[in-house]
């Protein structure tokens, strides 16, 4: 039985029809053709799918769809504007922190949500963030520093 | 190292696919919209070993939503493997199961749900048949034969020179046995195709393929296909370490799928399928006897290789015959003896994985090194520059080192992990290391005769250029390095590049993406394109300044003489002055390996353009209450002939680095009674965030004459001499030497236990 719900994504009202087993992963890609969110494991275990669901990062591979109703979602293609990458995504293409990709908008949502939680983030504490967000290619040193080198600046990310 | 200073080259530039990959716009398979696409799954054996007695799928066709099933009867007498003379694995079982998730039918539905649902429709009777799962098992007399022509997959053995002679002369003989796991690549992205069967005839399969032009050629052989109209396309691909590296029974079941539905069909796999029905590295057991002369020089080497092959024919017998080439690189040894069996087990069977039997030998060799030097009374660091290998050796199979860099790499690594103090001090924190010999231009006679690529570029009338490459970019960025040498090359900028590759109907031929092959030989096929472009522009402009051809250079998007800024034009002005002549502006790089050497008569196994070496270190900790390791510092150096883009490379040997420590410490597949029990990333355990040591990645350039700007590649070798480090850091630390991979506390917890 399809239901009817609001949800606020990357800043824009939607209206979307979801089935009660549909998750958030599936809404965004499917129903929205926002395909940035990855279908890694289909168990909350790569991070691939990672997206911002009212201020808090969540495995949108696991959320029910009817959970996100009401709620504000922020996905990797909310974070450039006009044209112009976020520094976050500066940063990981200036350090070499991409290599085949997959991981990656679910590796920018997680390091935003903690830098917005804590834009002071100390290494260790970066290193412990990112525990639910694999990755196989990079072996993880260039997406540190290039998390790393927008730390502690004043511009609000 | 290189002095020479070049515009382009050299440079630690962003790679070319940032935009898209960082904006989540880089389509993937799984992101690819196809009008009237129907949803594969698959339907897979629950039993190790089974006859199978009758499939009835007429209930699964009856239901509402379903609009295909396919079974063994529709892909009969097909066989499936890279090597056509090994091919023994049908696309769906006919009369027989082999493994647990061996594929017996398939349905296309309208939906993923429907799809799963009609599966269970499906009716199957089986009988079920005894199961072998270990190797040694499957070599004992009397045994069921898991193929008809029994369960030795192959068997090797050869020797050069002679090693019983040689064992003869040596002071100090060591044997020594070490155990492989199996590994699984853990690609983020999960392995599926998309075929299109047209109504007109014509094939096309979108997949995350490592070989786009051998896929097309085998897929047209399968189905009876001109090349003309097979097209394999390649969308952005979510890694490949060889799991990509394969023709797989995904691939013909769609296809069928697309034949009788009329209709393109996805099959993607789950995590699950990855894990259980996957490619992955095969697990060995390896016998090494070395015999040595008192003062460290390795006169002979014997090595026995018993390899799980699992259920069917993929990679394991060309791997384990290229272990024996592979025994003979590092360290200089004269008499090499090899012999091995490649046997079947019924399990899911592996394929090639970063290093292609390279980590398993490597592991065994540079174990084995730390325990001769210990016994020798010497550092390892001296037992190794002992028996280095240099340019211009020759192995004991007569084939040539060109260049090497690795006494630089060995001493550049112990001196930047602080070697001398560190190694060999009281308390429980210790060092190690391994080294590596690989190849660093793939390998001529893996598939076909040849190891060639060819490139096509383009020139616009605006001084831009169109390349075109049948190269697969999996995540290394190769793509970025061949724009590099093009704009290198013809004196222009990087984003003046424009790089086509990922479409077999557009881009000429490539072998693809394994064997670290691609920068050394698509690499140079660039060049050559670019030089025939360049040269053409030289002769224009050789006629408008009446200057000789040679006086010029190209370089900040300008021909003009050396020297003389008077004599100048920019390229896209003479772009035009082509065009209006109406001359095309083209050049076309096709390279092969320039090695001449047909298979080796005693291996089997094809000569390589280049070697590709390095030395790795780790510092760490064992805590002798949990028996956890703690990882303090690694250092990697790698000998890469010349780093084309820097930032990249030290990507490549990051990455290689963790996939190797994952190898060494916490990956491992697990069967019980032929039933995998790892399948998800909770319970198959590889390197997160928080295990990561602080990694130093380090470059040493040789300068191989024959590599592009002296480059070789890089791709496989960080992977390789890892868990060597870690067994040798671990001895080093607390007297425990542990001989199976990985190295886990209830290992050290256990040997710890009863040296007391």
């Amino acid at each position: 039985m399809k239901k009817k719900i609001d949800l606020k994504v990357n800043g824009e009202k939607c209206l979307v029809e979801v089935d009660p087993h549909m998750t958030l992963l599936e809404v965004i890609r499917d129903e929205l053709g926002l395909t940035g969110a990855k279908l890694g494991c289909g168990g909350g275990e790569c991070g691939a799918c990672t997206v911002i669901f009212n201020g808090m990062s969540v495995k949108a591979c696991l959320f029910l769809a009817l959970d996100a109703a009401e709620g504000e979602v922020w996905t990797i293609e909310g974070l450039a504007k006009e044209g112009n990458l976020h520094p976050l995504q500066q940063a990981f293409v200036e350090h070499g922190a991409i290599q085949c990709g997959f991981c990656t908008p679910g590796m920018i949502m997680a390091s935003k949500a903690l830098l917005d939680e804590n834009s002071h983030l100390a290494e260790q504490q970066l290193k412990n963030g990112l525990v639910g967000n694999l990755c196989r290619c990079t072996g993880y040193t260039n997406i540190f520093q290039a998390i790393l080198s927008v730390t502690n600046i004043d511009e609000k990310l | 190292m290189d002095q020479k200073e070049y515009t382009i080259v050299g440079k630690r530039i962003p790679r070319i696919d940032s935009v898209p990959k960082v904006t989540g716009t880089a389509k993937y398979l799984r992101d690819l919209i196809f009008q009237g696409m129907l949803h594969g799954k698959i339907l897979r054996s629950p039993h190790p070993h089974a006859k199978i007695v009758r499939v009835d799928a007429s209930k699964a066709e009856r239901m509402p939503g379903v609009r295909g099933v396919v079974t063994g009867i529709d892909t009969q007498g097909i066989r499936l493997c890279m090597f056509r003379h090994l091919a023994n694995k049908p696309p769906l079982a006919e009369d027989r199961v082999r493994f647990i998730g061996d594929e017996i039918a398939a349905v296309a539905a309208d939906s993923e749900k429907i799809a799963e649902r009609a599966l269970e429709l499906i009716e199957v009777e089986y009988e079920e048949l005894p199961a072998i799962f270990e190797p040694t098992d499957a070599i004992k007399p009397g045994v069921i034969r898991i193929h008809e022509k029994g369960n030795i997959a192959a068997h090797r053995s050869w020797m050069y020179g002679d090693t019983q002679k040689a064992f003869g002369e040596s002071d100090q003989i060591f044997e020594d046995r070490f155990e492989l796991q199996g590994a699984n690549h853990c690609c983020l992205e999960p392995y599926g195709c998309v075929a299109h069967y047209d109504q007109s005839g014509g094939l096309t399969v979108w997949m995350p393929t490592q070989m786009l032009h051998p896929l097309r050629q085998i897929l047209a052989d399968i189905f009876g296909i001109p090349l003309s109209r097979m097209r394999v396309i390649k969308p952005y691909t979510g890694g490949g370490f060889g799991a990509r590296f394969d023709v797989n029974p995904i691939e013909i079941i769609a296809v069928f799928l697309s034949k009788k539905t009329g209709r393109p069909v996805r099959i993607v796999n789950t995590r699950d399928e990855e894990f259980r029905t996957g490619r992955f590295r095969y697990p060995m057991t390896i016998d090494i006897k070395t015999g040595v002369q008192n003062d460290g020089t390795i006169l002979a080497r014997e090595v026995k290789v018993l390899t799980d092959a699992g259920a069917y024919n993929g990679m394991g017998v060309t791997i384990t015959s290229g272990i024996g080439a592979k025994s003979t690189y590092l360290w200089s040894v004269p008499n090499v003896k090899f012999e091995a069996d490649v046997v079947f087990t019924n399990k899911v069977y592996g394929g090639g994985f970063r290093g292609y039997g390279n980590p398993q030998i490597t592991f065994a060799i540079e174990s084995q090194m730390d325990i001769i030097a210990e016994k020798l009374g010497m550092d390892m660091m001296d037992l190794c520059l002992k028996n280095v290998n240099y340019s211009g050796q020759l192995t004991c199979m007569g084939h040539k080192v060109t260049s090497c860099g690795l006494k630089e790499c060995i001493e550049k690594t112990a001196e930047t992990i602080g070697w001398k103090q560190k190694r060999r001090k009281k308390g429980n924190r210790g060092l190690g290391m391994g080294s590596l010999m690989h190849t660093g231009g793939g390998v001529r006679n893996l598939y076909g005769e040849c190891n060639l690529s060819d490139v096509f570029i383009k020139m616009n009338n605006d001084g831009t250029v169109d390349l075109l490459s049948g190269i697969a970019e999996i995540g290394q960025g190769s793509d970025t390095v061949l724009a590099q040498i093009a704009a290198e090359e013809l004196g222009i900028q990087i984003e003046d590049v424009n790089v086509i590759i990922g479409d077999t109907s557009i881009t000429p031929q490539c072998l693809g993406a394994w064997g670290s092959r691609v920068v050394f030989i698509a690499g140079n096929a660039t060049k050559l394109a670019a030089e025939e472009i360049k040269l053409k522009l030289f002769q224009e402009a050789s006629t408008i300044f009446e200057t000789h051809m040679d006086d010029f250079i190209a370089k900040n998007r300008k021909i003009y003489v050396k020297g003389n800024s008077e004599k100048a034009i920019s390229i896209s002005e003479l772009a035009v002055i082509f065009y209006n002549k109406g001359k095309i502006l083209a050049g076309r790089g096709c390279y092969d390996d320039p090695t001449h050497y047909s298979p080796d008569p005693l291996t089997g196994y094809g000569a390589v353009p280049n070697y590709g070496f390095g030395t790795q270190a780790v510092e760490l900790e064992v805590d002798m209450e949990t028996g956890q390791v703690k990882l303090l510092n690694f250092v990697a150096t790698h000998d890469v002939g010349k780093a084309i883009n820097p930032m990249m490379v030290e990507g490549q040997i990051d990455g290689g680095v963790v996939q190797g420590l994952g190898y060494a410490l916490s990956e491992s597949l697990f069967w019980e009674g032929g039933v995998l029990k790892n399948c998800n990333f909770l319970d198959y355990r590889i390197f997160s965030s928080a295990d990561v040591p602080p990694i130093k990645s380090l470059i040493v350039e040789s300068i191989d004459l024959d590599g592009p700007y002296g480059a070789k590649g890089v791709g496989e070798a960080p992977a390789i001499p890892t868990a060597a480090a870690v067994a040798n850091a671990v001895y080093d630390a607390i007297g425990i030497r542990i001989k199976s991979l990985p190295i886990t506390p209830q290992k050290i917890l256990k040997a710890l236990k009863e040296s007391n």
